[in-house]
């Protein structure tokens, strides 16, 4: 059920009384052959916090850490199917309950030292410690019970679950092999949260991804270099990654990423904005840039509906009485008009959504959803069936009002440092004022945004946008499930508000534990089905991934999942010598 | 002596006030840093609760205004949960680039400033006085937000100056002249902004508290005696009209760190201004408290400074304390 | 006397500009909120005498302007077809000073729209939303001197009559409030001040806020000025006819206050005007549509408006011409109070 390629390179096992050398089995990488040396530069927008896996929070630390350390199976970003890593191969058990992984021998950490099931078994307790409050032990959690792992010989883990699970092995992208040599006696001394600064001394942080840490600079730099033990080679036989040095430079934003990109300081730049993109295309004077089609992205806008019950203000009840009727929703989504989003927001390189499955999962997508055309005749006469109606101001201009002849106003939050949601709340608040509804937009910082749409629960409507990190429907489990934290309009529940939702949580749960695509497939249109039916999140638009690389810049494929340009590191190269070229 | 113990106890209040202030303003704010992790779909809610209560913020107010300064008077500012580290070293790195700004730009205004205003003064009402009344009213009614911008379409269009940032990539390895070149390079488009900005209203005053001791009668005896123009003005006008100017001396000091927050934002100057904008954006506590703190700091030292330069430069002041 | 001629021209300009303001339904071609989805980032149309076939024309003319095709922010001129300008046309409804309804405007164009400063990213015309956007910008400088002269008046009167305590206890705090760095205080009141409110009143929260401020300075000036006052010899010799404090206050005090408090006033309106657009420039200002100063530059924070939408710069210079004015009228003002100063001193008042 798999491939499994290994050639044995390197010199021919010679047992010495006191070392045993394994032979080293690499991963051979089909594909472009490039030529070793040179220094890579990109740009983080903004500073990582940690280099430690179990406490990085925060995208940029993400971004880095990626590229510092490596997984046991991951997703090929470009084929979105998963491949063998660390893991030469892997066996799912008849029932589905076990996989069982054979790790590749003769690897090293990025320190020299060997790795062995053991470090995958002090890997797996960690992330599952409770006391260690890592990010990583949700995802290890199948229906409510974590996984066990347990070491069958020297170079082989077997994983147990507790009932199958659809998403199979893909569970294991990004789960990070830690080394146990430098991270066991932190983590019996509780002190692993500590563990992996960016203050840390560049021999005593170790891991198997193509690079490791060569110094930071704080507020300016990270520089990585070429990890020599790396475990990937290219189709010839050359260790990879080619280049000796990767560098990412903080850049507080995203515009002077474009300045530093334009001058030639950094080589590549990706998760650039429409209109950053269309500036650095007019004059591309040493490099290229890429449109890699539609993303997996996907902005919406969604209602409070929220039951605070004896909680809730009059002002609120009588706003969530006009949130819950369907046929509200169903208007509003017919008033908003996608088209002009794309154009004006996206200019263009984009896609309207009506689904929460973006168009670039190929895999996934319900082609059957209805894509019903921006009228505001039907949205009218949806709001006429739910029982509302219009009067006429004295300027000519019309209010909706409400069966208890109350006019309905809102207001719309947004993230303020999102430029692009922003611009989308404003042509929809002109779009719904033609309804006769009178919305305000409210701006505000993405976390206290976040406090109020899940914590304290203070707000009318909310537009937001969630970048699933795997085309696979498990990765956005949390906004599908009722129970789920980022179920926006009605996040956690105890038991699920309405019948559709119940619905949904049955397909859900189901495909989860289905085994073949095919099932997993049906189950999952027919959730996407019922989203439609209720609106409770009204799909607004999808961007596409645009990047850029200098022309110097071999094995340029900008993928459309993350890390868009970084995926494959390490077979960049640098097509005119070791000179990284400037200006 | 008793006037230098007065104003440092003074300061001090000041402090503290300024303390609780702003204490209390980031405490009442809603949202924290942990709604960071609420997005990404891989996290569950619980596993942010628990690290909420880990690092505390649902404790009461007093007791973390009470671990909050315990910490600053043992020289740490609090804790950054952003950064997941102590707020003094951030604040520490900051404030110097800021400080790199700000002290160039005010040496630069101030330099330019006095001779200007001393010049203009002496010719009081003549065409050339006039000019520069007109050509600082000009600058002085410009806000520095169109300037800011301004300059930054400039260096974009023309491509001769770094647009944003400190260094460049290579910093490290360039040779120590080189390095200096290069940040001079980065320099020049904020210390111009801010330098343009200040200018005029220093001009202004200069020219004004010079104009007013020019008519003083000890000055005309001065003349009288044969003192040269250029020795009469800058040894005995100048310092007679010390006194404002002393004072605003002390105010530029006072918004060394807090002046140039727009300019830092809009040219992208990895200052304390960016710094805090974020924070703020980010609701984390400390590092929006330590950096107030350090402004207000620098304001109050500022005038205290300006305080204890007047009570050394005019002996009216130090008659009149005396007498008190 | 010179003074007053000058201090009266100042005032003159300063009520046109603030007139052009005021009435900007009329000037203005269309309704600032409306937009123009065909036409995103439209450059200022320039005005023709002569079309493309040589011919001259009395009444001057626009070209339609086109979006390029295949661009998205590329226009083309669309020259077979001259729009001519016409003048006192009806358009749009508009409510005059904010009640009177009328239709007239001072120009616009019969079969499309004239964009004579251009459009921002929804096709809003940049002129309209420029003049209406100075009715905010300027209200909120007004009425936040208007607030911060009247807390400053207040604290200092009581400040500088009763002494004793209170003085020093309220100077205190005027100096807490100058120590503090007011952008940022400004900045934390904003952020956790309630957001979901309506334009107006987040309008009002904002002036209320900038307003609370500044009140320090003022309230020093004035408690200086009522100390002086207090010891003149004809306040002296009211009290000793039997004047209450109250009376004393109004007749004697107040007026004499008066000239410290228009200096004030001509120096912070500015400065509150500049701290709205400040506001509104970082996003915590007045929110959508309704337009501000500071709201039409915000989006040169990005890169790509900077470097492709030169016209979307021009409010920035904008508030040039009020500055100037008030600066004029805060130094004619100063001179004018200098002078009284010098008369009082001759009549030994």
């Amino acid at each position: 059920m798999l491939l499994s390629l290994f050639v044995f390179v390197g010199p021919p096992a010679i047992a010495f009384p006191q070392e045993k050398i394994t032979k080293e089995e690499l991963l051979v990488l089909p594909g472009e052959v490039g030529r070793p040396g040179g220094r890579l530069v990109v740009s983080l927008r903004g500073e990582p916090k940690t280099l430690n896996p179990l406490i990085a929070a925060d995208a940029r630390s993400r971004e880095v850490i990626g590229v510092m350390q490596a997984d046991l199976v991951h997703i090929n970003r470009a084929r979105q199917q998963t491949e063998p890593a660390l893991a030469k191969s892997w066996k799912i058990s008849p029932d589905g309950l076990s996989y069982t992984i054979v790790l590749r021998q003769g690897l090293k950490f990025s320190d020299g030292q060997p790795l062995d099931a053991d470090d995958v078994l002090f890997t797996f307790r960690v992330y599952l410690d409770e006391n260690v409050h890592a990010p990583q032990r949700d995802l290890l959690i199948v229906s409510g019970k974590p996984i066990t792992v347990r070491k069958a010989d020297a170079h082989t883990v077997v994983f147990q679950l507790a009932k199958t699970y659809g998403v199979g092995e893909r569970l294991f992208d990004g789960l990070a092999i830690l080394p146990r040599h430098l991270l066991e006696k932190p983590y019996q001394e509780g002190k692993l949260g500590q563990s992996g600064s960016l203050a840390t001394a560049a021999d005593q942080w170790a891991g198997l991804g193509p690079f490791r840490l060569k110094e930071y600079v704080a507020g300016q730099r990270l520089v990585l270099e070429r990890n020599p033990y790396y475990w990937k080679s290219d189709a010839q036989g050359n260790r990879l990654p080619y280049v000796d040095e990767l560098v990412f430079l903080f850049v507080p934003n995203a515009d002077a990423q474009v300045l530093k990109f334009q001058s030639g300081e950094t080589d590549m730049i990706s998760q650039l904005g429409a209109e950053n993109f269309s500036v650095l295309s007019r004059q591309q004077r040493g490099y290229t840039m890429t449109d890699a089609g539609p993303g997996l992205e996907y902005n919406f806008l969604f209602f409070n509906l929220n039951d605070a019950g004896e909680k809730t203000s009059p002002e609120m009840q009588r706003k969530q009485k006009w949130f819950r009727e369907v046929k509200f929703r169903q208007a509003v989504s017919a008033a908003v008009d996608r088209e002009a989003i794309v154009r004006l927001v996206y200019q263009g390189r984009g896609a309207a959504l009506w689904g929460l499955v973006a168009p670039g999962n190929r895999r996934w997508g319900n082609e059957k959803l209805p894509h019903p055309a921006w009228s505001f005749e039907r949205a009218r006469a949806l709001l006429k069936e739910a029982g509302f109606s219009w009067s006429n101001g004295p300027n000519g201009e019309s209010t909706l009002l409400d069966s208890d002849g109350k006019p309905v106003e809102f207001s719309i939050l947004t993230s303020s440092s999102n430029a692009d949601r922003a611009k989308m709340a404003a042509l929809i608040q002109d779009d719904l004022k033609q309804l006769g509804m009178r919305v305000q937009v409210v701006p505000l910082e993405s976390r206290s945004l976040l406090d109020r749409v899940t914590q304290s629960r203070d707000y009318d409507a909310c537009i937001m946008g969630i970048a699933s990190y795997d085309a696979d429907p498990n990765s956005d489990i949390s906004v599908w499930l009722s129970s789920g934290g980022l179920h926006l309009w009605n996040p956690s529940q105890a038991h699920p508000a309405t019948p559709w939702e119940a619905e949904i949580d049955r397909l859900i749960e189901e495909q989860m534990s289905a085994r073949t695509f095919e099932q997993r497939k049906k189950l999952y249109d027919r959730a996407q089905e019922i989203l439609a039916e209720n609106q409770p999140m009204i799909f607004l638009a999808s961007p596409n991934i645009l990047a850029g690389a200098k022309n110097s810049i071999g094995n340029f494929r900008p993928a459309v999942l993350e890390p868009y340009v970084l995926w494959n590191v390490e077979q960049l190269y640098l097509k005119n010598g070791t000179e990284n070229a400037t200006r | 002596m008793r006037y230098l113990v007065r104003r440092l106890g003074h300061a001090f209040f000041l402090l503290a006030g300024a303390s609780v202030l702003a204490f209390l303003f980031t405490a009442l704010a809603p949202g924290t840093y942990f709604d960071e992790m609420r997005l990404n779909p891989q996290i569950a809610p619980e596993t942010v609760a628990a690290l909420r209560a880990q690092y505390g913020v649902d404790k009461p107010l007093p007791l973390r205004y009470a671990s909050w300064l315990n910490s600053v008077l043992h020289g740490d500012m609090g804790f950054s949960f952003a950064y997941n580290g102590p707020v003094a070293p951030l604040l520490v790195v900051r404030a110097r680039n800021t400080l790199l700004l700000t002290i160039t730009s005010t040496l630069f205004a101030w330099a330019i400033a006095l001779p200007l205003g001393v010049w203009s003064a002496e010719r009081l009402g003549r065409l050339s006085d006039r000019l520069l009344s007109w050509g600082t009213a000009v600058l002085l009614v410009i806000p520095d937000l169109a300037l800011a911008l301004g300059l930054l379409i400039v260096a974009v269009r023309s491509g001769w100056f770094p647009t944003g940032g400190m260094a460049s990539v290579d910093f490290e390895t360039l040779s120590p002249a080189n390095k200096l070149r290069d940040l001079a390079l980065h320099m020049i488009l904020p210390v111009t902004a801010l330098v343009l900005s200040t200018l005029p209203l220093l001009v202004r005053h200069v020219r004004a508290s010079v104009a007013d001791v020019l008519d003083a009668p000890f000055l005309l005896a001065a003349l009288g005696h044969g003192i040269p123009k250029r020795t009469l003005l800058y040894r005995y006008a100048l310092p007679a009209a010390a006194n404002p100017l002393i004072s605003l001396f002390g105010f530029s000091i006072g918004v060394l760190l807090s002046g140039s927050l727009l300019i830092e934002v809009v040219m992208s100057w990895p200052g304390l201004g960016p710094l805090l904008l974020e924070a703020i954006l980010a609701r984390d506590l400390y590092v929006v408290i330590g950096g107030m703190l350090f402004s207000t700091f620098f304001l109050v030292g500022g005038n205290l400074f300006a305080d204890m330069l007047l009570y050394w430069a005019d002996p009216r002041i130090r008659a009149e304390s005396n007498a008190r | 006397m010179r003074v007053r001629r000058v201090l009266t021209r100042w005032l003159v300009t300063l009520g046109v500009l603030h007139g052009i303001v005021g009435f900007a339904g009329f000037f203005a071609p269309y309704d600032p909120v409306e937009q123009d989805r065909k036409s995103p980032y439209l450059p200022p149309m320039r005005f023709h005498l002569i079309d493309g076939q040589g011919h001259f024309h009395a009444r001057p003319f626009v070209y339609a302007l086109k979006l390029r095709e295949g661009s998205f922010d590329r226009y083309v001129e669309n020259t077979t077809e001259p729009q001519p300008v016409r003048f006192f046309m009806k358009g749009a409804r508009y409510r005059l000073l904010g009640f009177l309804p009328c239709r007239r405007h001072l120009f616009g164009l019969e079969n499309t729209r004239i964009y004579l400063l251009g459009t921002d990213a929804y096709g809003r015309d940049q002129l309209s939303r420029l003049l209406f956007g100075g009715q905010v910008s300027l209200l909120a400088g007004l009425l936040g001197a208007g607030i911060t002269l009247s807390i400053g008046l207040c604290i200092g009167a009581v400040a500088g009559s009763f002494g004793g305590w209170r003085d020093s206890l309220l100077m205190r705090l005027a100096e807490l409030f100058m120590a503090l760095p007011w952008l940022y205080v400004l900045f934390a009141i904003r952020a956790f001040l309630p957001l979901a409110v309506s334009p107006l009143r987040a309008f009002f929260l904002i002036i209320t806020v900038i307003g609370i401020v500044g009140w320090a300075r003022p309230a020093r000036l004035v408690r200086g000025v009522v100390l002086s006052a207090k010891e003149r010899d004809f306040v002296r010799a009211a009290r000793g006819f039997g004047a209450t404090h109250g009376y004393l206050f109004r007749r004697h005090i107040l007026p004499e206050t008066s000239s410290v408090l228009l200096t004030q006033a001509a120096i912070l309106i500015p400065q509150y005007v500049l701290a709205e657009m400040t506001l509104s420039f970082l996003g915590l200002g007045v929110p959508e549509p309704v337009p501000s100063w500071g709201n039409l530059l915000s989006s040169l924070q990005q890169y790509s408006v900077l470097v492709s939408y030169w016209w979307i710069y021009l409010p920035a210079l904008a508030m040039v011409p009020f500055f100037l004015g008030y600066l004029g009228l805060a130094s004619s003002l100063q001179e004018r109070g200098a002078a009284y100063k010098i008369e009082s001193r001759i009549w030994g008042i």
